[in-house]
């Protein structure tokens, strides 16, 4: 049995494990090859690179303590690499050159990792199923949000709710909508939501109700049809949605013009 | 968990209750993440820093030290070890920046691609496989995850909706491939699923993950 039977698969498929870092040493080499003869498949690497690159935003972490020095003090005594003359397309970036091994994981290491799995079954447990509607909704406000984040105007508030907790908008008037989360709002009776209010002249205009918090955070949402001069405020109403506030409002922001 | 590790860190602290009005860092394209602190187009930055600028450099270590760590920390799990290897690849980032290629990808993308190869060879090599293994009978390692601005929070948010969005086999076969350093083989072993199965689901589950992420 040959453990690699590149040639009778079809070497496309392999872009998105070849994305993720996810080949082996003798079927990264392989597919580096094809793409090198392949511009759409190189293309296609690409696009499926950077989306696998944004898979590190969830893992943000502080390093620790003097790293920041080890490293700024060893680059002063680093040498610096030439640009390379000819773009070598598939070793984008360059690869460290490391022998090739054939490290295969034993048992003990295969339960560790289905501890693991196990983990992330837990995690997305409640978020089995989702159609391609879904998917597509999903899309459009997370170009939304991402529309209001890179806006040039972009501004960003933290303030401190009366009740507890803070809330956080990013604003931008350009794009006539904020973006809005909170953490650690006191929970409410399962018969109430907060609302989310814009308040401006004309008095206020329901803008959405917030989503149940996980982890006491509620997920970004946005609020668009933002006016000049507008408040931004949020109540405790009825979980169906109030067409005008009914109770004291926990916070209000007034928006930089 | 179990071991120590989430797949997927949840969100950790908060900002605070003062008020803070601050802009965003916004440049469209080149690396431009909300996420990414303000001080600079990090494409351009790592221009300056190819030609030997240690001030521009000490901005990029800025940018990336928490995304290039974590993916270190997330791999390695060890955290010296992640700490050598986040080390090495910004040395690289001050090495190479000659070679960064804005035609190719986004800065951000090129350090960590740099940062997630690293990590995995180092994972995969058989003396690390061993530290691991006796590391295992430990496991107790606390997650700090530290999104210092709301903007990073948002762009965490973001990652986890969208993974959600993706089939169960997807989304474990990408998570384990990223955040543990598994090959597609060893995933399809995990998942006892054919190996066919899992390359396919890498694939089609990116494509959606780069749809749902807005990324061109």
């Amino acid at each position: 049995m040959s453990r690699f039977r590149f040639r009778r698969i079809d070497p496309h498929t392999l872009a998105g494990a070849y994305a993720l870092d996810a080949l082996g040493e003798a079927d990264r080499v392989r597919f580096e090859r094809h793409l090198s003869g392949c511009p759409s498949c190189d293309q296609e690497a690409r696009g499926l690179r950077e989306a696998t690159a944004r898979l590190a935003d969830a893992l943000v972490t502080q390093p620790p303590e003097g790293m920041r020095e080890r490293v700024m003090a060893a680059a002063v005594r680093t040498r610096q690499n030439p640009p390379v003359s000819r773009p070598d397309r598939a070793a984008w970036p360059a690869r460290v050159a490391k022998p090739a091994r054939g490290w295969w994981p034993g048992r003990r290491w295969g339960i560790v990792i289905a501890a693991g799995v196990l983990a992330i079954a837990v995690a997305f447990g409640g978020l089995a199923f989702h159609t391609q509607q879904q998917l597509n909704q999903e899309r459009d406000r997370s170009r939304a949000i991402g529309a209001v984040l890179n806006a040039p105007d972009a501004t960003m508030m933290t303030v401190a709710a009366t009740t507890r907790g803070t809330v956080t908008i990013v604003m931008s008037h350009r794009a006539r909508a904020l973006v809005f989360t909170s953490a650690r709002l006191p929970p409410l009776p399962s018969s109430q939501r907060y609302e989310l209010w814009l308040m401006g002249r004309t008095g206020p205009r329901a803008a959405g109700m917030l989503p149940q918090p996980r982890a006491g955070m509620t997920v970004p949402v946005i609020v668009s049809g933002l006016r000049s001069g507008d408040m931004v405020a949020v109540s405790a109403e009825p979980a169906s949605g109030a067409s005008q506030p009914t109770s004291r409002m926990v916070m209000k922001v007034v928006l930089p013009s | 968990m179990t071991d120590g590790q989430p797949s997927l860190p949840a969100s950790g602290q908060e900002t605070g209750g003062q008020q803070a009005r601050s802009p965003v860092a916004g440049e469209p394209g080149s690396g431009g993440r909300a996420g990414d602190q303000s001080g600079g187009d990090l494409g351009a930055l790592l221009g300056q820093v190819a030609r030997g600028d240690e001030n521009a450099f000490g901005v990029v270590y800025g940018q990336v030290c928490g995304h290039v760590f974590g993916v270190a920390r997330s791999v390695l799990r060890d955290p010296a070890q992640a700490e050598e290897v986040a080390q090495e690849v910004l040395l690289e980032v001050w090495r190479d920046a000659a070679r960064f290629d804005a035609g190719r990808g986004t800065a951000m993308t090129w350090v960590m691609t740099l940062a997630h190869r690293r990590a995995v060879d180092r994972v995969r090599s058989e003396q690390a496989a061993a530290d691991r293994e006796q590391r295992a009978a430990r496991a107790d390692v606390a997650y700090d995850v530290v999104a210092e601005t709301v903007a990073a929070r948002l762009d965490a948010e973001r990652v986890r909706r969208c993974l959600g969005a993706l089939t169960d086999l997807q989304q474990e076969s990408i998570t384990l491939a990223y955040y543990r350093g598994c090959t597609y083989r060893e995933v399809a072993g995990l998942l006892k699923v054919p190996v066919g199965t899992v390359k396919t689901r890498m694939r089609d589950g990116l494509i959606r993950l780069r749809d749902c992420l807005g990324v061109d």
